[in-house]
């Protein structure tokens, strides 16, 4: 079997989602997801993963410190060890603390940067920042979309409140339709401001 | 194939490969956290191994197995006779907590003692390496400060049946690797 039928068998990108409907944090990443495919998938906008990128480099410095403090604390045990270690424990913790502040300060809930590129290359990007918030013990799934323009370099928001039962049945199956048809209004609402000015 | 019909790897199957790359941090963020805490402990305490569980009764009445213990070693603070230390000997895999009966210090700063268990009627040279009479400073883990009783009870456990520890290690690596956030 070629590795790409593999991954053609692996990927289920047009089965039905279907998720525990207890589970708040299943129900807002299969909805996070849906308005991915939206804007990336149907309407073409270029994803932009910076933010993602900026906690997968926190992450892999810290866990680097440790696996570095395991390694070297094994080659020269305990006492020898020490300054090494002092250094790698404090570089974690600093580092846990810089990832803390960075999804509650920088990411704030935005799982996707999605660019709108102008045809002909001229013009700035037109930037679509989506993020999300669904409260523990809550159904209203919170979404809210800045737009800035490129062009006029305006800054623009919209947002839907609505609860999740709208989109998942009782077996907790995502109707996408019901999703996208939601996001839609919100986008064209975003975009038709943009042409009244 | 079998794999492939399973419902609950449908999380997986819809990560793209930044998201499978964050899904492997996190369990390495995990497993990192606990291990920095433990250096963590060993820098501030000057221990190799900060937090020991009794193993044996040999302590008793002080000490009951399943005793979790807290150790500091530093290395100003003098052994006496009567403090209670954990130690290391050759060939032996476990430290051992015991009390100290006797010390015998020279000018020159290097320490020679002698340790016992409560409820053991002899002294450990017979616990020791063959034809090793006194203990020195090198041998010492560390000296008991403090102790939770019966907690670690769930380590003994684990020690006991080596089967159910990796059952329970593998079952809640793969949760984490599976669960999304």
């Amino acid at each position: 079997m070629s590795s790409r039928n593999v991954l053609y068998k692996w990927s289920i990108d047009d089965k039905p989602v279907k998720v525990d409907k207890w589970d708040g944090t299943a129900l807002k990443n299969s909805l996070d997801d849906s308005a991915k495919k939206v804007l990336v998938d149907k309407m073409g906008f270029i994803e932009s993963h910076h933010l993602m990128d900026g906690r997968l480099i926190i992450c892999t410095i810290a866990v680097a410190f440790a696996m570095f403090a395991l390694v070297w604390d094994y080659l020269k045990p305990f006492p020898l060890s020490r300054p090494i270690l002092i250094i790698c424990v404090l570089a974690y913790f600093i580092l846990m603390a810089i990832l803390t502040v960075y999804t509650s300060y920088r990411e704030k809930g935005i799982f996707l940067v999605a660019l709108d590129k102008d045809a002909a290359g001229v013009d700035p990007d037109n930037v679509w920042t989506v993020s999300s918030y669904l409260k523990k013990y809550d159904d209203i799934y919170h979404l809210i979309i800045d737009y800035k323009d490129g062009k006029k370099r305006g800054l623009r928001t919209a947002n839907f409140k609505h609860s999740v039962a709208k989109f998942f049945d009782d077996n907790g199956v995502l109707s996408y339709e019901i999703y996208e048809n939601e996001l839609k209004l919100l986008i064209n609402s975003l975009m038709s401001e943009k042409k009244d000015k | 194939m079998a794999l492939f019909e399973m419902d609950f790897l449908d999380d997986v199957r819809r990560m793209n490969k930044r998201q499978l790359y964050y899904q492997v941090l996190n369990f390495a963020m995990i497993v990192s956290s606990a291990l920095m805490i433990w250096k963590g402990l060993m820098v501030v305490t000057g221990s190799e191994s900060p937090i020991v569980v009794v193993l044996s009764g040999s302590m008793e009445p002080a000490f009951y197995r399943g005793d979790l213990l807290f150790l500091t070693n530093y290395k100003d603070e003098p052994i006496r006779a009567g403090d209670i230390v954990v130690f290391k000997v050759e060939g032996r895999d476990i430290p051992i907590v015991h009390r100290v009966l006797k010390v015998h210090e020279k000018k020159n700063g290097s320490v020679k003692f002698l340790t016992k268990g409560d409820n053991n009627s002899v002294d450990d040279r017979g616990l020791y390496a063959p034809g090793q009479l006194w203990l020195q400073k090198k041998d010492v883990v560390g000296r008991a400060r403090g102790f939770v009783p019966y907690v670690g009870i769930v380590t003994i456990l684990m020690n006991d049946y080596p089967k159910l520890k990796y059952a329970i290690l593998v079952c809640l690596g793969l949760f984490v690797l599976i669960h999304r956030e």
